[in-house]
């Protein structure tokens, strides 16, 4: 359902949609019907349930007779007390989570500076990549071009003494 | 009527809060368990529950409980009963020997069903659910309701934005 439908609309919706059972809410409900607190619908709305359910219309008697004697009651045995507040003594104490200090910091300045620098490192990383690239080709090229003759004499000279290499070297067995 | 407040000590789980709201209304919960079950001789156990009721969850049901709505003691005797209720269904069904149990009624569930109802039901008076059923399923005119309910037309039109108010914060989250 979205915003701006109609009452109609509303209407047709609840009627088809089932109640959830809400103890909390009902409870209240009879409670404040017991005392008396609630507006003149809700007050029709809860008459016209308890006139269907007695158990719930015997329990809003009841609370009305308790609530004129509130302190009417004898006190609990110790045992039962000791009981009952064994629920609660076993319980673990919620832990004290310390937070950490709100950032202070301008985030739009964050946002920012984190764009550029990404733009930068991507500058560089292509910059470094393009270099790396034409400095390979550029060396293929420049053998490629390397008359045959020239590629054959490497071949044949020792690159450190600049001396003729020995024919039959390498084809020893 | 006096209005009782729960502390935030209680609803921490602060020992001798509990024990103090124990001791000063343990007495009304037994007497309203003892309403519903006065023949019963686990008293005290029923009692317990309702304790283990208002505790569970981090004390949930006791933090539902508002001092605007309805005073302590009266909201403390109707969650008794329901809860002692509740619980002695639970055992009458335990208690049944198995053997005396029909096969086919083994998979009823130990508590007792809820009455489904829908929602106009469960938020609204008969006359808004009357109002709003003239109005929108059988395309009634205000004037025509009034006439038919024998009521002013400005106390039907009341009717019907106090039932829509209810029902549109039913459905806050879906209307947005």
């Amino acid at each position: 359902m979205r915003a701006g439908w109609s009452d109609r609309m509303v209407w047709r919706r609840s009627a088809a949609t089932e109640a959830a059972d809400d103890a909390a809410e009902r409870f209240l409900d009879l409670a404040g019907f017991a005392d008396e607190t609630l507006d003149p619908d809700d007050r029709e709305r809860v008459a016209d349930w308890l006139a269907r359910d007695p158990a719930a219309g015997a329990d809003v008697a009841a609370a009305r007779a308790h609530a004129a004697a509130p302190e009417g009651f004898p006190p609990l045995p110790d045992a039962v007390v000791a009981r009952a507040c064994a629920l609660v003594a076993g319980r673990r104490q919620p832990d004290n989570i310390v937070a950490f200090p709100a950032w202070r910091g301008d985030r739009r300045r964050l946002h920012g500076l984190a764009r550029w620098s990404s733009l930068a490192a991507a500058v560089a990383v292509a910059a470094w990549l393009g270099f790396a690239l034409g400095t390979t080709t550029s060396r293929a090229y420049v053998v490629s071009q390397m008359p045959a003759a020239a590629s054959f004499l490497g071949d044949l000279l020792d690159a450190q003494t600049s001396s003729v290499l020995p024919f039959d070297e390498g084809s020893q067995t | 009527m006096p209005r009782d407040v729960v502390s935030s000590a209680l609803l921490s789980g602060d020992c001798a809060a509990w024990e103090a709201f124990v001791r000063q209304y343990g007495g009304l919960i037994v007497a309203a368990v003892r309403g519903v079950a006065p023949s019963h001789g686990d008293i005290e156990d029923l009692t317990q529950d309702v304790f283990v009721r208002l505790c569970k969850d981090d004390f949930r049901l006791l933090r539902s409980y508002d001092p605007a709505r309805a005073g302590l003691s009266t909201w403390l005797t109707i969650v008794a009963r329901s809860t002692a209720r509740d619980a002695l269904r639970r055992r009458r069904v335990e208690a049944v020997p198995l053997d005396a149990v029909a096969e086919a009624r083994l998979a009823v569930a130990p508590v007792e069903p809820v009455e489904r109802v829908k929602l106009p039901e469960a938020l609204l008076s008969p006359r808004q659910r009357e109002i709003l059923g003239m109005l929108y399923d059988r395309d009634m005119d205000v004037a025509e309701i009034a006439r038919a309910l024998g009521i002013d037309p400005q106390t039907v039109r009341s009717a019907h934005h106090k039932a829509m108010l209810k029902l549109r914060a039913h459905f806050k989250a879906e209307l947005g």
